[in-house]
């Protein structure tokens, strides 16, 4: 029973960091109808931002709490900056092709890979505790950071679950995501709508990246393994669906969990890939998937 | 089948050999064989272009090829052809069982599918003790006799691979595959089993991925799981989008470019990926017909104004 | 083999559901040998439902359907376009980057084994339908009314029993819906090929149809010749739209 209940934290914990990933993935794929492999770079580049101001401003007698978030602040927005450019520069002339804008992602998966790890070095880099101590959940103990980090990740789910289904602009973005031509008929400026979803999506990823640097270990190469799993959850849950991203990664960060408890970690990867077959043999739309 | 350009893929394909038998130097034999290698995974990337579909598990394809024949080398002790011809044949089998479950999603599923299978394959190749676990198989050797000629035997077994793949093309198969690409629904009105039709392109493609890993292996003599990740992939689509997809010949110019190029690159102490990547943006922003596109349209321009 | 005038097709209590929403209610018809039937409706009739269920696209929620004289109920859309019914789509039913040569020799490949033949069925068809000049030329760029006419030769192209035309003349000027119909004539009488006609064009289908079922809100109204839909009240009511819910 102990073990179950620190299985379903962990499972909750990943799965928290996948749903943010996923939540984007799914909004791009929905407004743009793109597949941007590059989504795990802005994921990346934020982390190294906090894993590196961090300790910088530190060393210059913060306090470490401010110091972190400030550093949330600066790692955001250089990733969110990353996002605009590559929205400028590239995936505008790709709304809407799915083949030209994955390409022109994976270009941009190697150019960054080579660029990160030429900037940042291979090296990892240990960010400094910021929210010591453990609290104990049904008898489980869990590290107030990670704590903190599902509580975040909640908040954030929730606000944009609340955004998309009460506000103007989600609205809008839900409209385009069904039917573009339809919406932009009913005068939604689908132009304006691309980017919106683009940088909110780039926004969930930077928050992830920065939320997770302080609990694991950051190098350049950090967000390639999350991407897959977020690709896998908006698969399993329906490419364009948003309470599908969010089932799917629970999903796949559950499967994970126990797999690699029970089994070990390399037997839980092919478990995750299994489960997607079985998914698409049975709905080759995704769990959730309509369109 | 008619005007299939018989004379220029001969002139082609003996320039390329001919230019394997000047190859005396270590160094040089392997960028040849690389090039033929890599122009063949291209070739067979393209083909499933073909019916609009991006095939990433192409890489997964390699992988199987290179470590069936790597198995039936090192284990089985089979003859060299025999082996060469194992990994086309079993990436063959695995892709018509692989495609009758995905091929009946579409678009980015596909996609991503053929990911995520890439990753699952190359886990297995890890795991099992049998295929030498996470460090590979070694000491997959072809023929001493053949030693020398290596360079000219794997150019000479792409250059009729990638001919087949252009035969079929041509064929009234490759027109049910370019209609798949612009309407699957109206291909099905009128008696053809669609299914069928892209499972078959697609097997058809992993035969030629399951040989380029073949030829791998045998050009390496050292295989590991490493060398068969998403990049291979991702390296296929560089050569197919710089080179242009349009025609056959445009995967195996990008080849040629970007290897040579690529090769240079890294003997200045060039980033590969920095190089493949940049490499697949420009060309995807400024060449959307890429190098052979760009030539077309040229020699349209030049013999427009000659007249 | 089934006798000579045993109808090609034939539904019994089609009905299909979406939801709370009945498409097709309870639907009885038939379509016989050698003649151009014309399936009309005022808009949202069902006239789509229909087309997608006895081309199966769609599967009926009840009743039966029986191509040829086989029960087709759920079959799916490669086995009874395997069978003969060869039907188009309402929209870019063609394929756009390919040459019309090329789109044509498309409907030949499941039916002609060899090669030479089916080049030589290509030229018999393209020039039935007058789209021999074209045949080198890619069918996205063609004007609007020789792509409806490249929809229609990929269907004919396949030699079926029964072709199912889902609005074929939807933009075309006048020249050209003569043109198309005296087509569907040529169809009729020389191949002996029956032809589903859904069309919103109502001089046209009162001009070459043989005989005309009338849909309206998903229900059978009327069947008849034009002669005789014509002068029904039902059929004029449903489409002046008095009496509405009667």
């Amino acid at each position: 029973m102990q073990t179950t209940i620190q299985l379903i934290l962990t499972s909750l914990q990943i799965g928290a960091v996948y749903i943010l990933f996923s939540l984007g993935l799914t909004l791009i794929f929905g407004v743009m109808r793109i597949v941007n492999f590059a989504h795990g770079h802005l994921f990346a580049v934020s982390a190294l931002v906090v894993a590196y101001t961090v300790p910088w401003l530190a060393s210059g007698g913060i306090p470490v709490l401010p110091a972190y978030l400030l550093s949330v602040l600066a790692g955001v927005s250089v990733a969110m900056a990353l996002g605009f450019l590559m929205y400028i520069f590239g995936f505008r002339g790709f709304r809407r092709d799915m083949v030209g804008s994955f390409i022109l992602s994976i270009g941009l998966v190697l150019l960054l890979d080579g660029i990160l790890l030429k900037t940042f070095g291979g090296a990892v880099r240990p960010v400094p505790e910021i929210l010591p101590g453990t609290v104990t959940i049904l008898g489980a103990a869990v590290t107030v950071q990670r704590f903190a980090l599902c509580v975040a990740a909640v908040v954030i789910t929730g606000v944009l679950y609340l955004a998309l289904t009460r506000t103007k602009l989600g609205k809008a973005l839900r409209a385009v995501s069904i039917d573009h031509e339809a919406a932009m008929m009913q005068g939604i400026p689908y132009n304006r709508m691309a980017l919106a979803g683009f940088m909110i999506a780039s926004a969930l990823a930077a928050l992830a990246g920065a939320l997770i640097a302080p609990v694991t270990i950051v190098s350049p190469v950090i967000g390639a393994d999350y991407l897959i799993k977020g690709f896998i959850a908006v698969i399993v849950g329906g490419l364009g669906s948003v309470p599908g991203a969010i089932l799917g990664g629970l999903f796949v960060a559950a499967i994970e969990t126990f797999g690699a408890f029970y089994f070990d970690p390399s037997s839980a990867s092919i478990g995750i890939f299994l489960l997607v077959i079985v998914v698409l043999l049975v709905r080759p739309k995704g769990l959730l998937g309509h369109g | 089948m008619d005007n299939l350009k018989l004379p220029w893929w001969l002139a082609g394909t003996a320039f390329a050999l001919a230019a394997t038998f000047l190859v005396r130097d270590a160094y040089i034999a392997s960028v040849v064989n690389l090039i033929a290698i890599a122009a063949l995974t291209a070739a067979s990337l393209r083909f499933v272009m073909l019916m609009g579909e991006l095939n990433f598990a192409t890489a997964a394809f390699v992988g199987i090829g290179a470590y069936a024949t790597g198995a039936a080398i090192t284990i089985l002790n089979w003859p060299f052809l025999a082996a060469l011809l194992l990994g086309g044949v079993v990436a063959c089998l695995v892709s018509i069982v692989f495609g009758y479950i995905t091929l009946r999603t579409k678009g980015p599923y596909f996609l991503l599918i053929g990911f995520a299978f890439t990753e699952a394959v190359r886990i297995l190749y890890s795991k099992s003790s049998a295929l030498g676990g996470t460090s590979g198989m070694i000491g997959i050797f072809p023929p001493a006799a053949l030693d020398a000629w290596m360079p000219t035997f794997i150019m000479a077994v792409s250059a009729l691979l990638i001919f087949g793949l252009y035969v079929l093309e041509r064929s009234d198969f490759g027109k049910i595959l370019t209609a798949i690409r612009d309407n699957e629904n109206v291909a099905r009105t009128v008696g053809l089993d669609i299914l069928l039709c892209k499972i078959a392109c697609f097997a058809a493609a992993s035969f030629a991925a399951g040989i380029a890993g073949s030829l791998h292996a045998f050009a390496n003599n050292v295989i590991s799981p490493g060398d068969f990740s998403f990049l291979v992939a991702a390296f296929a689509l560089a050569y197919v989008k710089v080179g242009g997809e349009d025609n056959v010949v445009g995967p195996v110019v990008g080849s040629v470019l970007l290897v040579i190029l690529g090769s240079y690159a890294l003997g200045l102490g060039g980033q590969e990926h920095i190089f493949y990547g940049g490499a697949i943006v420009l060309a995807v922003l400024a060449l959307p017909h890429g190098v052979t596109g760009l030539a077309k349209r040229g020699f349209a321009a030049l013999s427009g104004r000659g007249r | 083999m089934q006798a000579a005038d045993q109808p090609l097709l034939t539904t019994k209590g089609l009905t299909r559901r979406f939801g709370g929403l009945v498409a097709v209610s309870n639907l009885d018809f038939e379509i016989r040998p050698r003649e151009i039937l014309g399936l009309i409706g005022p808009n949202g009739a069902g006239k789509s439902t229909t087309f997608n269920l006895i081309s199966g696209f769609y599967k009926p929620t009840a009743g039966e359907l029986f191509v040829f004289g086989r029960n087709c109920t759920g079959k799916s859309p490669l086995a009874i376009s395997r069978m003969g019914l060869v039907r188009t789509f309402q929209h870019g039913s063609l394929m756009r980057s390919m040459s019309v040569r090329d789109n044509i020799l498309l409907g030949t490949i499941h039916g002609v084994g060899r090669g030479a033949r089916r080049r030589e069925r290509v030229a018999e068809t393209a020039e039935m339908l007058g789209l021999t000049p074209y045949l080198a030329d890619e069918a996205g760029t063609l004007p609007h009314g020789l792509q409806r006419l490249v929809s229609i030769g990929i269907a004919f192209a396949a030699r079926p029993r029964l072709l199912c035309l889902d609005e074929p003349l939807t933009g075309l000027n006048q020249t050209e819906v003569a043109n198309t119909l005296t087509v569907l004539q040529r169809i009729r009488d020389e191949f002996g090929c029956s032809v589903l006609l859904v069309e919103h064009n109502m001089k046209a289908v009162m001009s070459v149809c043989d005989r005309i079922v009338v849909l309206h809100h998903g229900q059978h109204l009327a069947t008849g010749t034009p002669t005789e839909i014509r002068a029904n009240g039902n059929v004029i009511d449903a489409y002046l739209g008095h009496r509405h819910g009667h």
